[in-house]
C-alpha cells in the first residue's frame, strides 16, 4: 500500500511540470513581422489588438456584445440603440462614453455609411437611417468600425491610436510598432506583456527570421501556403477571408455591359487558382462562399473564350488599364488576367499599384463572417458599392447577388484564406473571422 | 571689254580653274581614302560583333547546359513528368535565371507550354514554339515583355537531362545597350541597335515574338551603349531600307545641319533563323575628320586661287605694258582718225608685229592727211571755179542788155533830139533795171556769205506755219495757174527754241521753191506735227518732182534745177536748220511732188 502510494506520489510529482506547461503563462514579448501597412483598414493587424468594436463575431459568425452590451431596433430596423458597456476606459484612462463612440463612428465612416445619423443618448448611442439596417450589429463588428478615441475629454484631437483593446500602442521606432498589454482591459489582461510588430518586412525575410528565432508570428500568403506546409511550418489558416475580385469601371470605355460580360467570361480562374495561388482557397463566381450561402455553385465560374469573343463582337476598345492591390501574387494575377483579356481581344496594360482611375482593378476584399446578408452588405460596402436591402432568406439573397453580379462591375474570382505561421514558443495562436491573428489569446512557451 | 580686261579675266579663270581642278581631285581622293578606311572599320566592327555574338551564344549555351544538367532542374522535370502538376514551379525560372545570370529563361513542359517564365511569369500555360527544336544553334528572338514592350535576345534551347518526355529550358540573354557597351568601338565610331517593337499586342493569339512584325520607325528604339543615339531620327531611311531589303545598307547621314556632324553609316540587319529581320545594328563613323580635311584643303585652294588671281592681275598689267598698251594706243589713234582727226601719231618701239602695225598706221594717217589736203585744195579750186562760172553766168545776163543799151545810146546821138530823148529814156530805164538786177545778184551772194547767228526765243511751230500761210496764201494765184495753199497743224503745243526770222526765211525759201515747182498750179501744204521730242515742219507740193540724183545734190551750194536760180536757197535753208540743231530731208518722186521735212528739237516745257 505504502509502495503504491509512493509510486502514485512519484507519478503525480512527475506529472505536475507537464500540467504546468499546458497552462498559458503571462509575460514575454510576441515578435510579429508583417509586409504591409499595419494600419491598413479594415484588417490591419494591430487594429484588433488596440481597438474593440461595439459588437464582435464569434467563431461561428454569431454577433456577440463587445463595447455594447445590448441593442435593440425600432421602426423596421431604421433606428438602432446600443447601450454601452459601463466601466470601460480608453488606454489613456478616459472613460468610454457615448460621445466618444459617436465621434469615432463619424470619423470612421466618411462616405458610403450604412446609417444617416448617429448620436449619443445618455450611456447609449442611437443610429438612424432612411432605409432599414437589419445587418447593423453585424456590420459594427467589422474592422471598419472599431472604436478609437478621436477627441480627448477636453475636446482636443487625440494623439496616436488609442482604443480599449487588450494592447495599447507605446511606440513606433525604426519600423517596429510596440504594443504593451492593457492591464485594465475590460476583456482581461492578455497573456503577453508586449507585442512588437516589425512592418514592411518581405515574406521571404519573415520566414528567415522565423527560422532563426527572430520572429514569433509571420505572414503566410495564400500562394505560399503550400510551400509553408512543405517546409513543415506551424500555420494557422483562416477560412476564406478574402475575396479576390476584378472590379470593372462602368463608365468610359467599359460603359457597355456586354463588354464587361465579355471580360468576365475571358478570365481564367483556373490558372489563377491552380498556379498563382497554388490551389489555395476556392474558385468562385459568387460574392459569398458556398459554406455561407449554399448556392455559390449556381454561379458559373468557367472560362468561355469563344463566348467572350462573340460578346465583344469585334467592338474595338481603347487600351485598358488594370491595376492591382499590393503583393507579388496580385501583380502576377493582374498580368495573367491581362493576358487572358488580350486573348479575348482586349488591349490591357497592367499599371502600377496606386494608379488612380484604372479601368480594371484587381482587389482583395475582406470577407467578414456573420449572417450571409450582413457579409454581403459588408463586402459590397468595402468594394465601394451600395448594397441592396435584402431579406434574410436564401432566395432573396441569391436574387440580390445575382442582380448585382449581372451588372458585371465586380467579378468574383477566388476566395483566399489568410494564414500566419508561428514559432515553437507561441501557444494557442487563433485567427479572428477576418483572418487577423488574435494575439491577445497567445501565450509564450518560454514566458516566466 | 578691253584687251587688258580680257587678259585679266583669262588669266584669272585659268588660275582659278587650275586650282579648282587640283582641289577637286584632292578632295575626291581624300573622300575615297576616308570611305575606304570607314568601310574597313565597319567591316572590322561587324566581325567583332559577330565574334562577341558567338561568345555570348557560347555563354548562354553554357549557362543553359549547366541548368539542364543540374540536380535541381532534373528533380523538377521528374516531378513535373510524374505528377503532371507544374504549378509548384511557377517561380522556378526566375530563381534559376538569377542563379546563372540569364535575362530570359522559360521552363517548357512536355506539352510544349510554358511552366515558368522568368521574364513574364504570368505567361505560364501558353505554348512556346521556340522550344520545339532543342538541337538548334543559338538564335535571335524577340521576346515580348509584360509591359507591352519587347526585347531582342540571344536564345538557346536545351532539354533537361533524364526527363522523358522532355522538359525544356529556353534561356537567353538580352541584346541591348549593355551588349553594345561591351563591344570594342573605335574612336569616332558610334554603334546602335534598333529593335522592332511589338508594342501593339497580338489581339487574337497568345503572345509569340517569333514572327517578324515590322512596325513604324520609332527613334526611341534605337539605343547606343550609353542610351539614346544622337540624331536617331536621321537613321530612319537607312534602317527602314535595311529592314525592307534584309541587306546591309550604307549611306551618309547628316545628324545636324553642319557638315562636320555627318557620319558614314551602315545598317546591318540581324535576322532570326527564319530570315526575318528582328533588329538592325547601326555603325556610324564620324566624317568630321574628312570634312575638316576637306575644309582645310578648300581653304588652301581658295588662298591659292586668290593669290593666283592677284598674280594674274599683276601679270596682266605687265603684259598690258608690253602688249596691250601699244594696241590701246593704236585703237585710240584709230578712234581719233575715225573722229576726223587724222593728224595722230603712235609711238613705234621695237620690231615686233605691233611696231609694224604702228608704223603702218602712222604711214596710213600721213597718207590720209596729204590726200585730204590735196582734196581740199582741189575742191577749193573747183568751188572757186564754180563760183566764177556762176558769177560770170549771173553777171553776163544783165551785162549784155547794158552793153546793148550803151551801144544804142551811142548810136542814138546821131538821131534827132526827140528820137534821142526817146532812146535815152528807154536806155536809162533799161540800165536802171539791169543795174538793179546786178545789185540783187550781188545781194544774194552777200547774204549767203553773211548768215547771221540765230537769236533763239521760244516760239510755237503753229505760229511759224500761220505766218508763212498768211504771206503766201494768195501769192500763187495767177491767171493761168492757181496754187492752193493749205496748212495742217496739230492742236497740241509745239514749242521751239528758234530764231523766228531765220526760220521764217527758211520756210519762205521752201514755199517759193514749191511754187516754182508748180507752174501749172497745184496744192501746197504747210504742216507742223509733234513727233516725240521733236517737231516736224513739212512743206509739200504737188509739182513735177525731182529725181533721186537731184535729191542727193539738192543742198549743195550753187546747185539749182531752176533756169534762173542761184543755187543758194536750199543751202541757206540747210544752214538755218543746222544752226537750230535740226535736220532737213527731202522726199520726192518724179510727177508726184516734193516734200521738204524740217525736224527740230522740241523746246522743254
Amino acid at each position: 500500500m505504502l509502495r503504491r502510494f509512493a509510486i502514485s506520489c512519484l507519478l503525480a510529482t512527475l506529472a505536475l511540470p507537464a500540467a504546468a506547461r499546458t497552462r498559458p503563462h503571462y509575460g514575454g514579448t510576441v515578435r510579429v513581422k508583417i509586409e504591409g501597412d499595419p494600419w491598413q483598414r479594415p484588417d490591419g493587424l494591430p487594429r484588433r489588438l488596440i481597438f474593440d468594436g461595439l459588437t464582435t463575431l464569434d467563431r461561428d459568425g454569431t454577433v456577440r456584445p463587445a463595447l455594447a452590451v445590448e441593442w435593440e431596433s425600432e421602426s423596421g430596423d431604421r433606428r438602432w440603440q446600443f447601450r454601452l458597456r459601463p466601466g470601460v476606459h480608453f488606454h489613456d484612462g478616459s472613460p468610454l462614453t457615448a460621445v466618444a463612440v459617436v465621434a469615432s463612428l463619424a470619423a470612421s465612416c466618411a462616405a458610403n455609411c450604412p446609417w444617416n445619423a448617429v448620436h449619443a443618448v445618455g450611456p447609449s448611442i442611437v443610429i438612424t437611417g432612411d432605409s432599414p439596417m437589419p445587418n447593423l450589429p453585424s456590420l459594427l463588428a467589422g474592422g471598419q468600425f472599431l472604436i478609437s478615441l478621436v477627441l480627448t475629454a477636453d475636446g482636443k484631437t487625440a494623439n496616436g491610436a488609442i482604443g480599449t483593446g487588450p494592447f495599447q500602442l507605446t511606440g513606433f521606432n525604426n519600423g517596429v510598432l510596440t504594443l504593451a498589454a492593457n492591464e485594465n482591459c475590460w476583456q482581461g489582461r492578455p497573456f503577453a506583456d508586449a507585442v512588437e510588430i516589425r512592418v514592411h518586412r518581405l515574406v521571404h525575410d519573415q520566414w528567415l527570421d522565423l527560422g532563426v528565432g527572430r520572429a514569433d508570428v509571420v505572414e503566410v500568403p495564400a500562394e505560399q501556403l503550400r510551400q509553408a506546409q512543405e517546409q513543415r511550418l506551424t500555420v494557422a489558416e483562416s477560412s476564406p477571408a478574402t475575396l479576390l475580385a476584378l472590379q470593372i469601371a462602368d463608365s468610359g470605355a467599359l460603359a457597355n455591359p456586354t463588354l464587361r460580360a465579355a471580360i468576365a467570361l475571358a478570365v481564367d480562374r483556373g490558372a489563377l487558382f491552380n498556379v498563382i495561388f497554388q490551389k489555395q482557397g476556392e474558385v468562385t463566381a459568387s460574392l459569398l462562399p458556398q459554406a455561407l450561402t449554399g448556392y455559390s455553385f449556381l454561379f458559373a465560374a468557367d472560362r468561355d473564350l469563344n463566348k467572350a469573343h462573340q460578346m465583344r463582337g469585334g467592338l474595338a476598345t481603347p487600351p485598358l488599364t488594370l491595376s492591382a492591390d499590393q503583393g507579388g501574387a496580385m501583380q502576377l494575377a493582374a498580368q495573367r488576367i491581362a493576358l487572358n483579356l488580350r486573348e479575348a481581344g482586349f488591349n490591357v496594360q497592367v499599371v502600377g499599384t496606386g494608379t488612380q482611375h484604372s479601368d480594371l482593378m484587381l482587389r482583395k476584399l475582406p470577407l467578414e463572417g456573420g449572417e450571409p446578408a450582413a457579409a454581403l452588405e459588408a463586402l459590397l460596402r468595402s468594394a465601394g458599392q451600395t448594397p441592396p436591402v435584402v431579406e434574410q432568406t436564401s432566395a432573396a439573397l441569391f436574387k440580390a447577388e445575382r442582380e448585382f453580379l449581372d451588372q458585371k462591375t465586380l467579378i468574383p474570382l477566388l476566395y483566399l484564406p489568410r494564414a500566419y505561421s508561428s514559432s515553437g514558443r507561441v501557444r494557442d495562436l487563433q485567427l479572428f473571422p477576418d483572418g487577423t491573428p488574435d494575439l491577445a489569446g497567445v501565450s509564450l512557451e518560454d514566458a516566466p | 571689254m578691253s584687251l587688258r580686261q580680257r587678259l585679266l579675266l583669262l588669266f584669272s579663270l585659268t588660275v582659278a580653274a587650275a586650282v579648282a581642278a587640283v582641289a577637286w581631285t584632292v578632295l575626291v581622293r581624300i573622300r575615297y581614302v576616308f570611305e575606304q578606311r570607314d568601310q574597313e572599320e565597319t567591316t572590322l566592327f561587324v566581325s567583332q560583333f559577330q565574334r562577341e555574338f558567338q561568345h555570348r551564344s557560347a555563354e548562354v549555351a553554357t549557362a543553359v547546359d549547366h541548368l539542364s544538367a543540374s540536380e535541381r532542374a532534373r528533380g523538377m522535370a521528374f516531378e513535373i513528368v510524374q505528377s503532371g502538376d507544374a504549378s509548384p514551379y511557377l517561380t522556378e525560372a526566375q530563381t534559376m535565371a538569377q542563379d546563372v545570370q540569364l535575362d530570359f529563361l522559360e521552363i517548357v513542359g512536355p506539352d510544349g507550354n510554358v511552366v515558368s517564365s522568368a521574364q513574364w511569369p504570368a505567361r505560364f500555360g501558353y505554348p512556346e514554339p521556340a522550344a520545339a527544336d532543342p538541337a538548334q544553334a543559338p538564335f535571335l528572338k524577340r521576346e515580348d515583355l509584360p509591359d507591352g514592350s519587347s526585347s531582342l535576345g540571344l536564345f538557346v534551347v536545351r532539354e533537361v537531362h533524364g526527363a522523358e518526355p522532355a522538359v525544356r529550358l529556353v534561356g537567353g540573354e538580352r541584346l541591348d545597350q549593355t551588349f553594345l557597351a561591351d563591344l570594342p568601338v573605335a574612336p569616332g565610331m558610334q554603334v546602335g541597335l534598333y529593335s522592332d517593337s511589338n508594342a501593339t499586342p497580338n489581339q487574337s493569339s497568345p503572345p509569340d515574338a517569333s514572327t517578324n512584325i515590322t512596325t513604324a520607325f520609332d527613334p526611341k528604339r534605337l539605343v547606343g551603349p550609353s542610351g539614346d543615339v544622337p540624331g536617331a531620327a536621321r537613321y530612319q531611311k537607312l534602317i527602314e531600307e535595311a529592314r525592307k531589303s534584309g541587306q546591309q545598307t550604307n549611306g551618309i547621314l547628316y545628324l545636324t545641319d553642319r557638315r562636320e556632324d555627318s557620319v558614314n553609316a551602315s545598317a546591318i540587319p540581324l535576322k532570326n533563323q527564319a530570315g526575318n529581320v528582328l533588329a538592325v545594328l547601326t555603325v556610324a563613323i564620324s566624317r568630321s575628320g574628312m570634312v575638316e580635311a576637306q575644309q582645310h584643303i578648300r581653304a588652301i585652294a581658295y588662298g591659292v586661287a586668290a593669290a593666283g588671281i592677284l598674280l594674274a592681275i599683276a601679270f596682266s598689267l605687265w603684259i598690258a605694258a608690253r602688249v596691250s598698251r601699244p594696241i590701246e594706243q593704236l585703237a585710240h589713234a584709230a578712234e581719233e582718225v575715225a573722229g576726223g582727226n587724222w593728224d595722230v601719231h603712235v609711238p613705234e618701239h621695237g620690231r615686233d608685229e605691233v611696231s609694224v602695225l604702228a608704223r603702218s598706221f602712222n604711214h596710213m594717217t600721213k597718207q590720209l592727211t596729204s590726200q585730204r589736203e590735196r582734196l581740199v585744195q582741189s575742191e577749193r579750186v573747183a568751188a572757186w571755179r564754180e563760183l566764177a562760172r556762176r558769177l560770170a553766168h549771173e553777171l553776163k545776163n544783165p551785162l549784155f542788155p547794158l552793153q546793148l543799151t550803151v551801144e544804142n545810146l551811142v548810136r542814138a546821138r546821131e538821131l534827132s533830139e526827140e528820137e534821142f530823148d526817146e532812146v535815152f529814156r528807154e536806155g536809162t530805164a533799161t540800165l536802171g533795171t539791169e543795174i538793179a538786177n546786178l545789185k540783187t545778184i550781188i545781194g544774194r551772194f552777200s547774204d549767203f556769205s553773211k548768215m547771221p547767228k540765230p537769236e533763239l526765243e521760244r516760239i510755237d511751230a503753229k505760229d511759224m506755219v500761220a505766218r508763212a500761210y498768211s504771206l503766201y496764201a494768195n501769192a500763187g494765184n495767177h491767171d493761168d495757174a492757181k496754187i492752193r495753199v493749205e496748212t495742217e497743224t496739230s492742236d497740241e503745243p509745239m514749242p521751239l527754241m528758234a530764231d523766228p526770222e531765220l526760220l521764217h526765211r527758211a520756210l519762205s525759201n521752201l514755199v517759193l521753191n514749191a511754187m516754182d515747182a508748180m507752174p501749172e498750179g497745184g496744192r501746197l501744204t504747210i504742216s507742223a506735227h509733234p513727233r516725240g521730242g521733236k517737231v516736224e515742219i513739212c512743206v509739200a507740193d504737188t509739182g513735177t518732182g525731182i529725181t533721186p540724183e537731184e535729191c542727193e545734190r539738192l543742198f549743195t551750194p550753187y546747185y539749182t534745177t531752176k533756169l534762173h536760180g542761184t543755187g543758194l536757197g536750199l543751202a541757206i535753208v540747210q544752214s538755218v536748220v543746222a544752226d537750230h540743231a535740226g535736220t532737213i530731208a527731202v522726199e520726192s518722186r518724179v510727177g508726184g511732188g516734193t516734200a521738204f521735212i524740217i525736224t527740230l528739237p522740241r523746246a522743254e516745257s
